[in-house]
């Protein structure tokens, strides 16, 4: 069973991970931290009492499937947006909107610091991460959760209820997906 | 055709590419602004204040414990105690009263039979009909008869 600490550890050591892949996801930094508090709390209220070692997966699987149910309210709510947008169309029109006042710039205040290889470096983790968001929802799950969580293509398959060679070729065709969009950008790892 | 094969990566390339990209993306994650890393420790304070509770084992002692005191066991173990225990003493009450009265009764029976046989009449002279007449009838009935006359007149 996982002590108050080992918990404590564990969620400590994942959590910044966790936000990042569900930003991958959802592209929402708000609903991304409301994902990973979901998780955590489901993972403590429900499996704090798991051994440590088993926390890792268990946490893998319900964030997942926390995205997975966003995704779903997400469809159902813009099904009755659409709707009521539809009907209202003509009373809600703004000509003076402009799409340039609500996008906001990346947050670079550290790219000075360290010169031209911080830049370098920022700027290939968002060709990155750009290019990881717009992989297919499985690739992206397979990838991450091979790679970066270190899950064995085994754990990866029981978190994703797939089989093994499911979870081979997500990996595969995600991996060939983003050495190609890279190569494009002129980017070698 | 032949330059899509040339662009597929091997599998010991796609997981070196898979080993750099995760270190990349590692690094990336270590540099959240202050505000998303505020929120993830207030996240996991709250998902630790709500963890699953231990479960404690309780040991149930029924005796008295080494410093005297009668430990405290859970509540539906007393519950269950609490209607067993009277039944209990009840059978063994009733156990008691019958082993008593059947001692007593043995005791009756062994008194009876110390009077007859230290007696100076012997036992079998209860079975003759003529000992039972000279006892109704003979000068001891008379005597007998005398005593009971004077103590009814208190004269």
């Amino acid at each position: 069973m996982a002590s108050p600490q080992e918990l404590s550890n564990f969620l400590s050591s994942v959590e910044q991970r966790a936000f990042k892949q569900a930003v991958y996801a959802v592209r929402d930094d708000d609903a991304a931290l409301d994902i990973v508090q979901d998780a955590m709390i489901k993972l403590a209220e429900k499996y704090g009492d798991r051994p440590a070692a088993e926390l890792p997966l268990v946490f893998t699987r319900i964030l997942q499937n926390r995205i997975h149910d966003w995704f779903r309210r997400q469809k159902v709510r813009n099904t009755w947006v659409t709707l009521f947008s539809n009907m209202g169309k003509k009373s809600d029109e703004n000509d003076d909107f402009d799409p340039l006042e609500s996008l906001s710039a990346p947050d670079d205040s550290e790219i000075h610091q360290d010169g031209a290889y911080k830049l370098e470096r920022s700027q290939l983790l968002q060709s990155l991460e750009s290019e990881i968001s717009k992989l297919p929802a499985r690739q992206r799950e397979a990838f991450l959760m091979r790679y970066w969580d270190e899950l064995s293509i085994t754990e990866t398959a029981l978190a994703m209820s797939c089989s093994e060679g499911s979870v081979k070729t997500h990996c595969s065709r995600a991996t060939q997906a983003l050495a190609k969009a890279l190569k494009l950008k002129g980017i070698t790892l | 055709m032949n330059r899509n094969n040339e662009d597929l990566l091997n599998s010991t390339e796609v997981d070196q590419f898979g080993l750099a990209t995760a270190a990349l993306l590692r690094q990336g994650s270590q540099s959240l602004p202050a505000s998303i890393k505020d929120r993830l420790y207030a996240a996991r304070l709250k998902a630790l204040s709500l963890k699953k509770p231990e479960k404690v084992r309780v040991q149930q002692h029924v005796l008295a414990n080494s410093t005297g005191n009668w430990s405290v066991g859970s509540r539906s173990f007393w519950d269950n105690v609490g209607w067993v225990a009277p039944l209990i003493v009840l059978v063994f009450g009733l156990i008691g009263i019958a082993q008593w009265q059947q001692d007593s009764r043995i005791n009756d029976i062994a008194e009876l039979d110390i009077a007859l046989l230290t007696d100076d009449v012997p036992p079998d002279a209860y079975a003759d009909s003529g000992f039972l007449g000279f006892l109704k009838n003979g000068p001891l009935a008379d005597s007998e008869q005398d005593s009971l006359d004077s103590s009814k007149s208190p004269s």
